[in-house]
């Protein structure tokens, strides 16, 4: 989706910017910094660097040591940029962050959806967080659920065997019996996890 | 911005003529440092590596999706509940890869 959406940016007036949460890196990725991560792909993909966020830059320059950005100052600065220009912003795994992160960085996302018109926001995450992203979007999202799909298995599967580096070890019926018996596990094993997460009562 | 001419010897401020807004030229260094004080997260590597692993056809069913179209095809006069979608899913199911 993102590569669709910068395909279109280049003959277009839009901007893209995507952050990947992971948990493996959940202490770095801070609001600040996530925010800020956003702020900088579309800084850096402007001609000019807009004079409210030089004069930021220069400001905090002054305080001994500089000052580290803020997440208020942040959205200032993106609003600057979002009110002049279609921007995309994609976030994927929130449900990886933080917590308490997680709550700071959907108010600003919300709080940009509403102050930036042409703003879209693409967030990803597991649906556990759903009522999380309702509660603090106030209702203000459109949801879909993701699931595998057969094709999309069988496709996956397909392309690894078409990699494979012992290909004379295989048969044609060998193939079939691998694509089939995989598929019924992957689609078992999918609705397992489901069924064992409403078992746990997981939200 | 008078300040920013005062900081810097390789800047120098500017009116542009035609839309009357200022704005100050930097060096590319300039621009580094601002970038970097921006975040030093860099996410274009995770997107890369994603894409690389990620076949051509997956997700397409997303972009042909109404909840998509009406995102994606908003306007401004649309209220604040099309400017954000949700995609939801297990472990497993492919939300790292339809992005």
């Amino acid at each position: 989706m993102i590569d669709k959406l910068c395909d279109e940016a280049a003959e277009e007036d839009t901007a893209v910017a995507c952050f990947y949460f992971d948990f493996a890196a959940r202490n770095e990725q801070s609001p600040v910094n996530m925010l800020g991560s956003l702020l900088r792909q579309l800084v850096g993909g402007l001609e000019v660097i807009p004079e409210a966020v030089v004069r930021s830059f220069r400001n905090q320059k002054k305080v001994i040591g500089g000052r580290g950005l803020q997440v208020s100052g942040i959205l200032k600065m993106f609003q600057t940029i979002t009110t002049t220009k279609r921007t995309f912003i994609c976030v994927d795994a929130l449900d990886e962050c933080v917590p308490e992160h997680r709550m700071v960085i959907l108010e600003s996302l919300g709080q940009i959806a509403r102050e930036s018109l042409d703003a879209r926001i693409f967030v990803t995450g597991r649906s556990h967080i759903r009522s999380e992203v309702e509660r603090k979007l106030g209702g203000a999202a459109a949801f879909v659920s993701i699931e595998p799909t057969g094709d999309g298995i069988v496709g996956y599967l397909r392309e690894k065997l078409r990699s494979d580096t012992t290909p004379e070890m295989m048969s044609s019926t060998l193939e079939e019996n691998i694509l089939e018996s995989i598929s019924q596990l992957s689609s078992e094993t999918y609705v397992e996890t489901i069924q064992g997460q409403n078992d746990l009562n997981l939200p | 911005m008078s300040q920013g001419f005062n900081n810097n010897q390789n800047s120098f401020n500017t009116t542009n003529t035609f839309t009357t807004n200022t704005f100050t030229y930097l060096t590319p260094d300039d621009e580094s440092k601002i970038l970097a004080w921006l975040s030093p997260l860099e996410p274009g590597a995770r997107h890369r590596d994603i894409g690389a692993q990620r076949l051509d056809s997956i997700g397409s069913w997303l972009l042909e999706a109404q909840e998509f179209r009406l995102w994606h095809g908003g306007n401004r006069e649309d209220g604040s509940n099309r400017r954000t979608l949700f995609c939801h899913g297990n472990p497993g199911a492919g939300k790292s890869y339809i992005m």
